[in-house]
């Protein structure tokens, strides 16, 4: 009974004239808003705004594990020494370090006039608490830089000896952050390792203001601080839940860098107006790992410790397939155990002799074993055990996810069953490193160095990594002395020479099947700040903290 | 109100909440992987240290006896320490839950206000054109996911419109006082609820249209209008009263189905609320947190459901006889 002459007061026109004004309302009140800020903007930027989306975990410098946090603390906290933008070691909170001719021990002299963030002096007692309970505690994930430690002696309020072992190719001092003597020194080793360091207190170029846990983390420059003190007033790091959103913000001017950007985000980057996308090399890789566990326990297939096998399933890999197909690119194509970054420290194995993209070799290497061809195409060893591995990965890691249905394709052929199983991080990680009763197969992962020197990517094969770093089990005593002996040799050549031995080593055991070397894509505003610096590893997000220290308002 | 109703409605509230209570313990208790090994990741943890983390977690316990100990800790406030930030789980909800109320409280009044209203006015323009195209936009809104409609607002937003923030609550480090600070909140707020709001108005604006429709056809509107009541009395004061008590059921609902939409909302704007909380907690594997967080969204749904159960009682005459 639609009656027309009984409608509503409430016409068309005035809804639309009312919803007119509310609109104009709402845009002026905006745009007046948006204006006050881009009237701000304009001006010299106050802020150096970092996106990423990697949370820092802990402010604690013994016991934090996230790099995030890291990048947080190494702009609060000083180093003896510090990598400056070539990655060098150069002097930082001392201002000289002197090697003993056997290289067994280091005299720092500190700078004068270094204080702490609360106006207290740093001195050498700072330093020596710092490093006796970095030893003797082994907390987080420093505590291995100071195995050869032997002691830390007080020379005088401005001077210590720090003595090892044995002679030290790799000075591990850039790395350990020095703490207040006056904060930390009564905490029990419990109270050591749950201490969440809420405010933390340091002697670097800039204190701490703020974390909003799960959004941001502030820190201002220090105007007390020893050295020449940064033109950014203050840092903020802001957490994006989202890339793609990360992306926008910085196209928008929202944020001034972005510490790791998706390949296929960064490819969209290029040529955006005001913003430069860069590449550099990294220290990191990602690989295929065979659990070679020789304990009894381990509940791996036992035909994955053929060597025959493992050989030809890296046979059967095409490493430059995996870069174009999973980095669209970006990468080199790995081998050896340090990334091309190491320079001449990194091994050379001509591509003829590599385990690498032959399915025929790997062919026949499975036919000279005796494994010959079942029905389903899967080769059974003499005992009729067929050749299936289990393979598992990290989901949320797009590109292994792609790599290992690539490599899934690339086994079928050569007669090799792998079923792949994407798992979280979480439980990938507890399923691999139970150094008891490892229950896995095949794994595909990646490594970040926790240096810029090999030593630290040359420790996880160690026999003595069982149980910590080591993550396929690998057991070699050749390897280990050599790593001993790399350790102190402190002729770069000769320490080369070692290094090279050990890398083929461990190839030719192919316990790993390194599929690439990734870049470290990043990218920045060019109309905030200026004078960012490529290196390998990155402009920020690196084991230097240069860029923060000497970037200017564009 | 009669107080035995009132009575019998509270015991219920307190049984619901006890099952929920057990069950989200045992939830989180029988799940697989030792928490103190979770924590001890990377593998720098030697036996001592071990152990003083499983007394401080009271892992040693059975679990019958750590159920026990749960239950007197959740009476006194206390709802265990997270694992990845080492801090009670109450400090690290606290600032979550009054993000999320205020994202969902802005995103529900909208929803509800507008929803409702363009039900009205569908139901005022039944079987035209104008109908119809109402229910197919709402319905087509409805049928993308949140964060898809997020995705879209983001991109427009970034993209055309550029005075609308696309993340977080507030401007890092935006030096301002109070109401500016509540302006640039206000500002970071209208996108989020902007996305939940079009995907969920749908529901009341069908659901009121139909309710207004069918009242509409009603022997006492029929009355209403032979008196010479206006057709827009008849439609607000009539018809949309009685509309009101399925409005009610959808609204108690959509509290418990919104807290699900604002995980993937609050995930895709960076919207620092217990949605965001649980997507982190769940991939850290925080297990302290996950349970405080899934408590208090069983006690928001308890809650919601008894205050419309009450809210029934007043409005519905026939509720209250029984």
């Amino acid at each position: 009974m639609a009656d027309q002459s009984l409608r509503t007061g409430f016409t068309r026109r005035q809804f639309l004239q009312y919803g007119a004004v509310a609109a104009a309302a709402g845009v002026t009140l905006g745009s007046g808003a948006e204006l006050a800020s881009s009237a701000s903007a304009a001006s010299i930027p106050t802020k150096l705004r970092v996106g990423w989306n990697s949370p820092p975990d802990l402010m604690n410098p013994f016991t934090y594990e996230s790099t995030a946090s890291g990048e947080i603390l190494q702009l609060i906290y000083d180093t003896l020494t510090e990598y400056d933008i070539n990655l060098k070691a150069v002097p930082s909170l001392a201002e000289s370090e002197t090697a003993s001719s056997d290289g067994r021990s280091f005299t720092y002299k500190l700078r004068s006039g270094a204080k702490w963030h609360d106006g207290k002096p740093v001195t050498s007692a700072d330093v020596k608490y710092t490093y006796d309970t970095l030893a003797k505690n082994d907390v987080g994930q420093f505590g291995w830089t100071l195995a050869e430690f032997k002691s830390c002696d007080i020379v005088d309020a401005l001077t210590v000896v720090i003595s090892y072992q044995s002679a030290q190719a790799w000075n591990p001092a850039p790395l350990i952050k020095i703490v207040p003597e006056h904060i930390w020194g009564s905490f029990s080793p419990t109270k050591l390792s749950s201490y969440t360091n809420p405010h933390p207190i340091g002697s670097g170029p800039f204190t701490f203001s703020s974390w909003v846990v799960g959004q941001t983390v502030q820190v201002e420059r220090n105007p007390h601080w020893w050295g020449a003190l940064p033109a950014v007033p203050s840092v903020i790091w802001e957490q994006f839940e989202n890339s793609d959103v990360m992306v926008k913000s910085l196209e928008s001017g929202q944020i001034d860098i972005i510490t790791e950007v998706p390949t296929l985000l960064w490819k969209a980057l290029k040529g955006k107006p005001k913003v430069d996308a860069i590449s550099m090399e990294s220290f990191s890789f990602h690989h295929i790992g065979f659990n070679v566990s020789q304990s009894k326990k381990s509940k791996a297939n036992p035909l994955i410790r053929d060597l025959d096998v493992r050989k030809a399933l890296s046979y059967a890999f095409d490493r430059q397939q995996l870069v174009d197909l999973c980095l669209a690119g970006y990468g080199k194509p790995g081998s050896v155990l340090l990334p091309p970054s190491f320079g001449t420290l990194q091994a050379q194995i001509p591509a003829n002799e590599q385990f690498n993209n032959n399915a025929a070799k790997a062919n026949s290497i499975l036919d000279a074993a005796g494994y010959a061809m079942g029905s389903g195409g899967v080769r059974n060893d003499k005992q009729g055990s067929p050749l299936s591995f289990r393979l598992i990965c990290v989901e949320s890691t797009d590109e292994d996810v792609l790599a290992g249905t690539i490599c899934v394709q690339r086994a079928k052929e050569i007669g090799i069953e792998l079923k792949l199983d994407p798992l979280d991080a979480t439980t990938l990680g507890n399923i691999v490193y139970d150094a008891a009763a490892p229950n896995w197969d095949i794994f595909i992962w990646g490594w970040d160095s926790g240096s810029p020197d090999p030593d630290y990517l040359m420790s996880i094969e160690l026999t003595s990594q069982i149980g910590g770093n080591a993550d396929v089990f690998y057991s070699n005593h050749q390897y280990d002395t050599l790593y001993t002996q790399q350790a102190e040799t402190l002729n770069v050549d000769e320490r080369a020479t070692i290094l090279h031995e050990m890398q083929k080593l461990f190839y030719d055991d192919a316990a790993y099947c390194i599929m690439w070397y990734q870049s470290k894509l990043q990218a920045y505003r060019t109309d905030t700040w200026k004078g960012w610096k490529e290196t390998k590893g990155g402009a920020v997000y690196n084991f230097t903290r240069s860029n923060y220290l000497t970037v200017k308002p564009a | 109100m009669n107080r035995r109703y009132l009575l019998r409605k509270l015991a219920t509230l307190l049984v619901t909440l006890y099952a929920t209570v057990t069950f989200n313990f045992l939830l989180f208790h029988v799940l697989p992987g030792s928490p103190v090994q979770l924590m001890a990741r990377s593998g720098h943890m030697d036996a001592a240290a071990r152990n003083q983390l499983v007394k401080f977690f009271g892992l040693n316990h059975s679990v019958f006896v750590q159920y026990l100990i749960y239950l007197r800790n959740m009476l006194h406030g206390q709802l265990g320490f997270s694992y990845v930030y080492r801090t009670p789980v109450t400090s690290v909800l606290a600032p979550a839950i009054g993000n999320t109320v205020l994202l969902l409280g802005a995103a529900t009044v909208v929803t509800v206000v507008v929803g409702v209203a363009l039900g009205v006015y569908s139901a005022s323009r039944a079987r035209t054109l104008t109908d119809a195209t109402i229910t197919v936009a709402t319905l087509g809104a409805w049928s993308m996911p949140d964060f898809f409609t997020g995705m879209i607002l983001i991109f427009g937003a970034a993209a055309w419109i550029h005075f609308l923030p696309i993340s977080g609550i507030s401007t890092p480090g935006l030096a301002t006082g109070l109401l500016g600070h509540w302006w640039d909140v206000a500002r970071h707020l209208i996108l989020p609820a902007l996305t939940l709001a079009l995907v969920n108005v749908a529901q009341f604006s069908l659901i009121t249209r139909n309710a207004v429709v069918e009242t509409m056809v009603e022997d006492f509107v029929l009355t209403a209008r032979a008196k010479g009541v206006g057709r827009r009395v008849v439609i607000v004061r009539h018809a949309l009263r009685n509309a009101l008590l399925p409005i009610v059921t959808a609204a108690s609902l959509y509290v418990g189905m919104i807290l699900g939409g604002a995980i993937q909302v609050e995930t895709v704007f960076s919207w620092p609320g217990m949605g965001l909380l649980i997507y982190n907690s769940v991939e850290q594997r925080d297990y302290p947190v996950l349970e405080g967080c899934f408590l208090l969204f069983a006690i928001a749904v308890i809650a919601t459901n008894f205050f419309a159960d009450l809210l029934y009682h007043a409005l519905d005459p026939r509720v209250r006889r029984t």
